[in-house]
């Protein structure tokens, strides 16, 4: 793609003449520069795992954040610029509550996809009298996990605004790999148990570094508890048994 | 003869609200709703028509009724029916009744500060099957209940209800019990008298009684609901709830 | 949370009130252009926060007292619900929230039925008095965003937190004729909390309140019964004899006592108490229950001079 680079990739608005819009395609690369994320649905819930890279041992790993919560049926893991997708949770945040304030019911999970999706288009000069938004596409890509009336569900979002449903997904820098072991090990079937393991597999083949219960994390939405972060010990057992 | 010096400016207070009378009233079983209305629309001593329904079908298990000023209260419907739309383009499909309850709220309190003056009586099947009905005041404040009745002839109706529906003052024969819900059959009975009843005593009561009848899918009140003469069903979609009008006349002195 | 994000989320709150009420306009205009999309007509909270239409008058607050106002006419048109005996208070054990069930709108009684506690979320409650409107939707409103809080905050909100956040909201709507008296009850890291909040912009903390009509009945029992170290069945009987007298005593409030007792790790629902049941009878075989009615008739029942109360009375 660079071979075809030329001025119209400077305005984030401007549409090349072979029709294509260089600053979105950028932000998406930017996405294969972020840490390997990945998500898997199973009948029992959705699974998401991502790698932390803990770059300095005086790091505290903890501090990373990778995965958030959206409201209590919804979670969401991230990959690329991750300071961007704190507007997008946020975003993500306040769409699910004044959901529930208006309708007394919880958001559906493609709904929420569809909120951050329409945000992360926001780019470029203000309409109407808006003050000046965002000036370039956002440089993550998301995969939101959630329940609702149709079942355990994963989206993948990117800078293009673009979602897509998947079984399994992964994005980041190992995402190619990722994605073909996880097209090679996912099933219908497949128990939660499974799909932690599959993950943190998935996570370890891609990953420079041993992985262990600093350096990468899990969560999980499931019908009976919702979302959750997997503490440390629960995550080392998983580890332990994989 | 008045003095010049006496009169005083007068003021003229902006007033765009007018009573229309009527009455509606909803009550809910155990797997069927009730919502009904006359259609008289009068203002002052004059009848201004004897069918002006207030009765609305918002969707196959949601019928709402309006009554207090007729203009607001069609463009109170008019606006709830297009948020109805919206969010089924948005959200892919029929909003819930619990949630078109609290959207009714939320777009009554938009107005908190210019009040639509209208009494809203929400009635249908919730999503778990059973009978619901939800009443309103004018700023939005809302309550879930088995039974209520609004407008001109509230004060004659609801008594009645309580009494019939609540068994409010009644106390069961030795060894039985009163009902946990009525019968669809005892219900419309009820709906009826009521109506004939306010018809009697108020004079913005009368000419035309709509009854609304909301089935949850596989109600038992199907048959008994068939045998009705002149009902008409007015369902929209297959395989869901099923909604049914039935239209009898009432006095028009 | 950073402006900029604020401005995506379109949900800075108080700052942008003063513009919501600004826009006069016909609510046509409170729908973002997103309407067709995922946010599909929040209505008047499209924008993140709650827009209001206003008749375009010179003054619109006297043109809603005109109307609303039932006390000023008895002959307005539009009644809101109003008449209340609400009460919290803060013991050993928590706090006890009681209140009645009745709804006025004149002197018509339009509900018995009402719930005048708002159960904001699991470990906050909040109480209506005043316009049932106002209380129900700001109160849930408040519990919109004390959610929000907990999600960018990871750690639940204070109830002063969460009181002054709703004592601000209504204070910017000052004079306009909101009318609610309300509190806000739970346990965060301080322990047991009450705040009153009022619509004049009032925010007391405290120990113990009676808010509505009734209030000065529930007062009078509520003090001569009132000590820190109450048992939970001594504290909660406090809450149902006194919602009882205020019941008895004021037009305004009857029908039923709801009562909650918030403890460290949340409310939980006590019961429904008819009124004139408790005149009779009492509550029942419910801890703290004294085992007969309240009402005074059946206390001096076949008492006299001749025949004078035996001293276990």
């Amino acid at each position: 793609m660079f071979l075809t680079r030329s001025e119209y990739d400077r305005g984030v608005n401007t549409f090349s003449p072979e029709g294509r819009l260089f600053q979105v395609e950028y932000a998406i690369e930017a996405i294969k520069l972020g840490s390997t994320t990945v998500g898997i649905k199973t009948p029992e819930g959705v699974v998401l795992g991502v790698e932390k890279r803990v770059q300095s041992p005086l790091l505290e790993s903890n501090s990373i954040e990778k995965i958030m919560e959206i409201d209590a049926h919804l979670g969401c893991a991230m990959s690329g610029l991750t300071a961007d997708a704190r507007t997008m949770i946020d975003h993500a945040r306040v769409t699910a509550q004044n959901h529930a304030f208006t309708y007394d019911e919880r958001i559906k999970v493609e709904s929420v996809t569809q909120a951050v999706c329409d945000l992360a288009l926001r780019f470029g000069e203000s309409v109407h009298d808006e003050e000046a938004m965002m000036s370039r596409p956002f440089g993550v890509a998301l995969l939101i996990a959630g329940i609702d009336e149709l079942g355990p569900q994963l989206f993948h979002t990117d800078p293009s605004g673009t979602f897509i449903r998947y079984e399994a997904k992964a994005i980041g820098s190992g995402s190619e790999a990722a994605q073909g072991e996880l097209q090679d090990k996912w099933h219908k079937q497949m128990t939660l148990k499974e799909a932690q393991i599959l993950a943190l597999r998935v996570l370890k083949q891609v990953m420079e570094e041993k992985l262990d219960q600093h350096n990468v994390q899990l969560a999980q939405v499931t019908p009976s508890k919702g979302f959750e972060i997997l503490d440390e010990v629960g995550l080392k057992a998983i580890i332990e048994e994989m | 003869m008045v003095s010049l010096a006496q009169q005083q400016p007068i003021q003229q207070s902006f007033n765009p609200y007018t009573e229309n009378g009527g009455t509606i009233l909803a009550v809910s079983g155990a797997d069927f709703s009730v919502i009904a209305g006359d259609t008289r629309q009068s203002e002052g001593y004059n009848i201004q028509t004897r069918y002006a329904p207030k009765v609305f079908k918002l969707t196959d298990k949601a019928v709402l009724a309006v009554n207090g000023f007729a203009a607001d209260g069609n463009m109170f419907v008019k606006k709830v029916k297009q948020r109805l739309e919206w969010y089924r383009h948005a959200h892919a499909k029929d909003m819930p009744i619990r949630s078109i309850a609290r959207l009714i709220q939320t777009m009554l309190y938009a107005r908190r500060f210019f009040p639509y003056y209208v009494y809203n009586i929400l009635g249908g099947i919730e999503e778990d099957g059973t009978g619901a009905v939800y009443s309103f005041d004018p700023v939005g404040s809302y309550e879930r209940e088995a039974c209520r009745a609004a407008g001109a002839a509230q004060s004659l109706v609801q008594p009645f209800l309580d009494n019939q529906i609540y068994f409010k003052n009644q106390t069961p024969a030795p060894g039985t019990s009163f009902p946990q819900h009525l019968p669809l059959q005892t219900v419309l009975a009820l709906v009826i008298d009521s109506f004939t009843g306010a018809t009697e005593r108020h004079i913005e009561v009368g000419d035309g009684l709509e009854m609304y009848v909301v089935l949850s899918r596989g109600s038992t009140a199907l048959q008994s609901l068939q045998s009705i003469r002149g009902v008409q069903e007015i369902t929209a979609t297959n395989d869901g709830e099923r909604v049914f009008v039935i239209r009898k006349e009432l006095k028009k002195d | 949370m950073n402006s900029f994000a604020q401005r995506f989320s379109s949900s800075g709150p108080i700052a942008q009130l003063a513009k919501a009420r600004g826009t006069l306009a016909d609510d046509d205009d409170d729908f973002s252009d997103a309407v067709w999309g995922s946010e599909a007509g929040f209505g008047n909270v499209a924008k993140g926060i709650p827009t209001f239409t206003v008749p375009s008058i010179p003054d619109p607050t006297s043109f809603l007292q005109l109307h609303t106002d039932d006390h000023a006419d008895p002959s307005c048109r539009i009644k809101i619900q109003h008449g209340t005996t609400t009460l919290a208070f803060r013991f050993k054990g928590g706090v006890i929230v009681a209140v009645d069930s009745r709804a006025t709108a004149g002197s018509y009684i339009a509900s018995g039925t009402v719930k005048k506690v708002i159960e904001i979320n699991p470990y906050l409650l909040g109480t209506m008095a005043g316009g049932a409107a106002d209380c129900q939707y700001w109160e849930t409103y408040l519990g919109m965003h004390c959610r929000l809080h907990e999600l960018r905050n990871k750690e639940r909100i204070s109830v002063s937190a969460a009181s002054k956040f709703l004592s601000n909201l209504v204070y910017s709507y000052k004079g306009m004729g909101l009318s609610m008296g309300t509190m806000i009850c739970g346990w965060d890291k301080t322990g047991p909390a009450i705040f009153y909040v009022d619509s004049d912009g009032t925010r007391l903390k405290g120990d113990l309140f009676s808010v509505g009509s009734g209030s000065t009945f529930a007062y009078g029992v509520l003090d001569q019964g009132y000590h820190w170290d109450l048992t939970d069945a001594e504290a909660q009987e406090l809450g149902r004899r006194s919602i009882y007298a205020a019941g008895h005593r004021d037009a305004f409030s009857g029908n039923t006592v709801n009562l909650y007792h918030v403890k460290e790790n949340g409310w939980e629902f006590i019961g429904n108490y008819d009124v004139n049941a408790l005149h009779y009878d009492g509550p029942g075989d419910v801890a703290g229950s004294p085992g007969h009615g309240y009402g005074y008739s059946v206390r001096t029942e076949g008492i006299s001079s001749a025949n004078p109360p035996t001293s276990s009375a």
